[in-house]
C-alpha cells in the first residue's frame, strides 16, 4: 500500500475543489471495485486517492421524462429502481451481490471491456453524461462519451457526476452471453431499444458490450432495422451487420472469433425477443 | 504515512481504531482488531470469503477502505456467533457438511445471513443467485445450498 493520502470528500463541491487542486495525480474512485484491486496488487499504487462514496452523489431521481442516476448510485439501488426494467436486468448482470452493493453507475462507465454490463443499456437508451468541474457543467450523450481503449472526453478537472436516462418510449431488452449462468464475464453482451410505428421500425438502438474497445452502437445493424417490419429477414440481416461491424477481442474468456460468432446470434435473440 | 483514527461499529459496540490510508476493511479487522473470523482471500474481489455486512449490506471487506465505513455498523462471522452454540445458519452448515475446506465458509454464512435476513424464505434460484460471489474451492455448492434451505426451516421454528 503506497497511498500517502485517501480524501473522502463530504459533497461534490469539495470533490471538485480537490480534483482542481490535485489534477490528473489524483486517482479517482467510488466503489473501489475497480481499483482496490489493482491497489492491493501493486498494479496501481497511487499516492493520492479520491473516493466519493461520500460525496452525495448517490441518489435516483425520477423526473418528467427520465431517470437521473447519481454517479455513485450503487448498481444495487439501479437494481431496485423499478421505472426501467431494462437498467435492472442490466444492473443484475453485473458480477454478484456484494459488488452490486458497492461497485457504482457512473463507475461502470470505466470499467474495462467485457465489463461493462450496465453501460450497455444505458447506451441502447440513449443516455446523457453529466460532467463537471469548478468551470462548470457540460452534457455529454453516452454515444460520444468514449474516446478509445481506457479513453474518454473527461477531462482532467472534471468528474461524471450523473447520468440522465429517458424513459424508454419502445420496446427494449437487454441480453448476455456468458459461460456461466450469473455473476460471470461477458462474451457478448446487447441492449436494444426499438419504436414502431404503423408497424414499421422508426426509431432502433443497437449496442453491444464485449466486443469492441468500450460499449459501442451498432450502427449498421440499427441501419438494417430501420423502416422494416422487424421480420425475420430483418432481424437476420442485422445481426449479420452487427457481427461484421464488431471489434472483438481475445481473452481468458473468449476467442475473438466466437465472440464474432456469438455477437449475431445474440443480435438476433434480443431482436427477436422485442419483434414479439 | 499520515495515521487516523476511525470509529464505526463493530458488532454492535463502538470500535476505534487507527488506520493508515486506504487500509482496508479485511486488514483491520484482522490484523488491528484480531477478528479473523473474516478472510482474505483474492484481495480483489472476486472470491467472496471476505465478506461482512455493513449497515445489513454484504460488502467485500478487501477491497473496502475502512475510512468509508466510519459510523456505519459493520457485522462480521463473530457477531452473528451467539456467546455458547451456534447460529442456525451455522448449525445448519455444519450438519449438511457444507463446511469441507473452510475457506469459503466465512463469506457463505454471511451472505446466507444477509439473504435470510432480507427474505425469511427463498427459492433455490435465489440462494444459488446470491452465492454466486462466493467460490467454493471445494466446487461443494450443492452441500451449501442444501444448508442454506436447511437454515430457513431452523430459522422458522425458532
Amino acid at each position: 500500500m503506497t497511498a500517502k493520502t485517501y480524501f473522502l470528500p463530504q459533497s461534490l463541491g469539495e470533490a471538485l475543489s480537490l480534483l482542481a487542486e490535485h489534477g490528473p495525480s489524483l486517482l479517482v474512485m467510488a466503489g473501489g471495485t475497480l481499483a482496490m484491486p489493482l491497489i492491493n496488487k501493486g498494479i496501481s499504487m497511487p499516492e493520492k486517492v479520491l473516493g466519493l462514496r461520500r460525496a452525495g452523489l448517490d441518489y435516483i431521481h425520477p423526473s418528467n421524462g427520465s431517470l437521473q442516476i447519481g454517479a455513485t448510485a450503487t448498481l444495487s439501488q439501479v437494481l431496485q429502481h423499478e421505472r426501467i426494467p431494462v437498467l435492472q436486468q442490466a444492473a443484475h448482470n453485473v458480477g454478484s451481490w456484494a459488488v452490486r452493493n458497492m461497485g457504482t453507475a457512473g463507475g461502470n462507465l470505466f470499467a474495462p471491456p467485457p465489463a461493462g454490463d450496465l453501460t450497455v443499456a444505458l447506451l441502447a437508451l440513449d443516455a446523457r453524461v453529466k460532467l463537471a468541474s469548478l468551470r462548470g457543467e457540460r452534457i455529454v450523450p453516452l454515444a460520444e462519451f468514449y474516446a478509445g481503449f481506457l479513453s474518454t472526453v473527461l477531462a482532467p478537472d472534471e468528474l461524471v457526476v450523473e447520468l440522465e436516462v429517458p424513459l424508454p418510449r419502445g420496446m427494449t431488452t437487454v441480453v448476455k452471453h456468458g459461460r456461466l449462468h450469473t455473476n460471470t464475464p461477458t462474451i457478448v453482451g446487447v441492449a436494444v431499444h426499438v419504436v414502431k410505428e404503423n408497424g414499421r421500425v422508426r426509431e432502433a438502438r443497437v449496442a453491444l458490450n464485449g466486443v469492441g474497445p468500450h460499449p459501442i452502437r451498432a450502427r449498421n445493424a440499427e441501419a438494417a432495422i430501420l423502416g422494416s417490419p422487424l421480420d425475420t429477414a430483418a432481424i437476420a440481416a442485422a445481426g449479420d451487420a452487427a457481427a461484421q461491424e464488431c471489434e472483438p477481442f481475445t481473452d481468458p474468456v473468449s476467442s475473438d472469433w466466437y465472440r464474432r460468432k456469438m455477437t449475431g446470434v445474440f443480435v438476433r435473440r434480443a431482436l427477436t425477443q422485442v419483434a414479439q | 504515512m499520515p495515521s487516523k483514527i476511525i470509529s464505526f461499529v463493530l458488532n454492535g459496540r463502538e470500535t476505534e481504531v487507527m488506520v493508515q490510508p486506504l487500509m482496508t476493511l479485511a486488514k483491520v479487522l484482522r490484523d488491528k482488531l484480531s477478528f479473523t473470523a473474516t478472510k482474505a482471500g483474492c484481495h480483489e474481489g472476486s472470491c467472496g470469503t471476505c465478506t461482512v455486512l455493513v449497515n445489513g449490506q454484504p460488502m467485500l471487506s478487501c477491497i473496502l477502505p475502512v475510512e468509508d465505513v466510519e459510523g456505519q455498523d459493520v457485522t462480521t462471522l463473530e457477531g452473528i456467533t451467539p456467546a455458547t452454540g451456534l447460529h442456525p445458519i451455522q448449525e445448519a452448515f455444519f450438519e449438511n457438511y457444507a463446511t469441507q475446506c473452510g475457506f469459503c465458509t466465512p463469506g457463505a454464512i454471511m451472505i446466507a445471513k444477509a439473504l435470510l435476513d432480507k427474505k425469511p424464505t427463498v427459492t433455490r434460484e435465489e440462494i444459488v443467485d446470491a452465492l454466486s460471489g462466493n467460490l467454493c474451492r471445494c466446487t461443494g455448492y450443492d452441500a451449501i445450498v442444501a444448508a442454506v434451505q436447511d437454515a430457513v426451516q431452523r430459522m422458522a421454528g425458532r
